[in-house]
């Protein structure tokens, strides 16, 4: 989904910086975009569990950034009562901690400029969660919080938020969830990746500067009912 | 462009004010109205200009409260603890804290000054 949001991107004329944080993931961004799109985007090594990587960011790249889209969020799976304790805290230490810092950092060249605009590609999967992801909703939780309260702290010094709730999105996990159940009434409510990256242009876009300090739930009124 | 004129400039653009407003005897709070986010923004603005990182905690005095009662706690002098703590301040801006922490808070534009020349 991120490639895909970085084409569109490149296409209307944003320079986008993908992270990385394997070489297979380097690789993928280089056969995909660099082709067409030589010199038109960048790439940055950014590993959620390793924290040193966060100096890659230096102030002066931190400076240029208008946008930032956040989709880092690995799977962990486990039933709380049956969980192990040190992946939990690294999840947890990985997830938000390290999110937090990288928040931090951006956040404060933004306000240095006046001018940011942060969108976190979160999931319904936050509010609703099945058993087996409780530290994965968690984690998706807390990142959500420190988002909103970005947006509402910094919202009037021109740096603002929204998190965004993709339901089931055909696509990566959600792709394998649904073809592993072949849930007939969940197929009419999968998404393409088309949807998403559209979204989170317009969320980009000064259209949508009236969502701030926000969580938009995206999923064709999956969680609206029973 | 001096130290304390950098920061005149960077004050008056976060909070609307005019230069005239601002001495080194101004009191960020008391007298300006810095709200928190206010602070936040001075603190990026210096570090961006001056090229320096600002530990926050010390260049807005925040813990002078906790390190007073820590020094009574501990017996030692205020004095000297809190010279040792913010060794930026000159003795006789701590002997002023010092009679003034009563009245509130007690940031100056000059202990900025002071922070920011020594961190240069």
């Amino acid at each position: 989904m991120g490639l895909c949001l970085a084409q569109r991107m490149i296409e209307i004329g944003i320079y986008p910086m993908l992270t990385w944080r394997t070489e297979t993931g380097f690789q993928r961004i280089q056969n995909r975009l660099e082709v067409c799109f030589k010199e038109r985007f960048d790439t940055l090594l950014i590993d959620f569990s390793i924290p040193e990587t966060l100096k890659t960011l230096s102030e002066k790249t931190a400076n240029t950034l208008d946008y930032t889209v956040d989709f880092v969020q690995d799977n962990y799976e486990s039933l709380i009562a049956g969980a192990c304790d040190e992946t939990v805290h690294d999840y947890f230490l990985h997830h938000v901690a390290f999110r937090a810092a990288l928040l931090k950092k951006i956040s404060r060249s933004m306000l240095a400029r006046k001018k940011g605009r942060m969108i976190y590609v979160s999931s319904t999967a936050a509010i609703r969660q099945n058993p087996g992801q409780g530290f994965y909703a968690a984690a998706k939780q807390a990142s959500e919080t420190l988002y909103r309260n970005i947006g509402l702290e910094l919202g009037d010094r021109g740096v603002t938020t929204v998190s965004l709730r993709p339901g089931y999105v055909d696509a990566g996990r959600g792709k394998a969830y649904f073809h592993l159940n072949k849930n007939e009434i969940l197929k009419n409510k999968l998404l393409d990746v088309k949807h998403i990256t559209d979204t989170i242009l317009f969320l980009l876009s000064d259209s949508a500067e009236g969502f701030n300090a926000s969580e938009l739930v995206m999923d064709r009124g999956m969680t609206a009912g029973k | 462009m001096t130290v304390e004129n950098i920061l005149k400039d960077i004050l008056c653009d976060i909070l609307d004010i005019d230069l005239s407003d601002i001495e080194p005897e101004t009191y960020l709070i008391r007298d300006l109205d810095a709200e928190s986010i206010d602070l936040l923004e001075l603190a990026v603005n210096i570090n961006q200009q001056f090229n320096t990182s600002v530990n926050e905690d010390d260049l807005f005095l925040r813990k002078l409260r906790f390190y007073l009662e820590e020094a009574e706690e501990r017996g030692i002098e205020k004095n000297s603890y809190l010279k040792n703590k913010y060794p930026f301040l000159p003795n006789d801006r701590i002997m002023e804290i010092l009679d003034d922490i009563e009245k509130g808070p007690v940031l100056k534009m000059k202990d900025l000054i002071h922070y920011v020349t020594r961190q240069n």
